[in-house]
């Protein structure tokens, strides 16, 4: 059996399809035997990368997000990516409670939950033109198998 | 089954399987008009249901927290699992918001404050 697997998916970006995005990258993880807590981290960091690029990437206009997975072993990696607005300033926009939407009441943690979840995360972004998430999680090294 | 009930002063939201961006938005515009017909001081947020929750979760707090705190408010959780708990619990909402096992609990306190005095 091959110890590489690798899948890309794309949707368009409106709200509905964030539960598909989770429900997508949970489903193709299975094969590293996850605890029920790494998948449910997994699909927090999904929701917050597709959220960002739907509602920040392209602000409710149409546009498609495209959503690489490679799992290695038990390591998982996702690419998460929009041809979007793109980020002015990444570093302010990774800061804890920054929101460019407050009125929306936008709580400004999506990057922090990505950081939190995930075991490592990459922001690449050109303004104009789009963003790209990079994150990566090892599984069964937290300890809290529920076998 | 209903997403949210009004009762005197109090809202309560009977949240959704997976509180994501699209299900905070669509209960927000619900909820957007009696927010401002009415006053209301006590916020319940019922998790029963809820296996999923993402940022979008706390932003729906925290903006209907806004609303009413000027009345000297108060926002309970309650029914919370496991891994919603954990969520709440990075945001650091604790601070604002106030859990409870069930809604009995918060009855008792809602009359120890006074309300249906």
């Amino acid at each position: 059996m091959r110890n590489t697997n690798e899948m890309t998916v794309e949707f368009w970006s409106v709200p509905q399809n964030e539960s598909f995005a989770r429900m997508v990258v949970a489903a193709f993880i299975t094969g590293t035997n996850p605890t029920l807590e790494e998948v449910s981290d997994i699909k927090t960091a999904v929701s917050e990368a597709v959220t960002n690029a739907i509602i920040h990437g392209y602000e409710g206009m149409e546009g498609v997000v495209k959503i690489k997975a490679v799992v290695t072993g038990r390591t998982v990696y996702l690419e998460i990516s929009d041809k979007g607005l793109g980020i002015m300033n990444i570093k302010q926009a990774m800061e804890p409670l920054y929101t460019s939407k407050p009125e929306e009441e936008r709580s400004g943690m999506g990057f922090s939950f990505m950081e939190a979840f995930m075991d490592r995360l990459e922001v690449e972004s050109t303004y104009g033109s789009g963003t790209t998430v990079k994150m990566w999680k090892e599984i069964g090294v937290a300890g809290h198998s529920f076998e | 089954m209903k997403s949210y009930e009004v009762d005197n002063e109090a809202m309560i939201y009977y949240l959704p399987r997976e509180l994501d961006h699209y299900a905070a938005d669509s209960l927000k515009r619900k909820t957007e008009e009696i927010f401002m017909q009415q006053k209301i001081k006590y916020l319940i947020f019922d998790f029963e249901k809820t296996v999923f929750m993402d940022s979008s979760g706390i932003g729906l707090i925290t903006g209907r927290f806004r609303k009413v705190s000027d009345y000297g408010g108060k926002v309970y959780v309650v029914h919370v699992g496991a891994g919603i708990d954990k969520i709440l619990e990075m945001s650091g909402i604790y601070r604002i918001v106030c859990k409870v096992d069930t809604k009995e609990d918060i009855l008792k306190e809602m009359m120890e404050g006074g309300y249906y005095a």
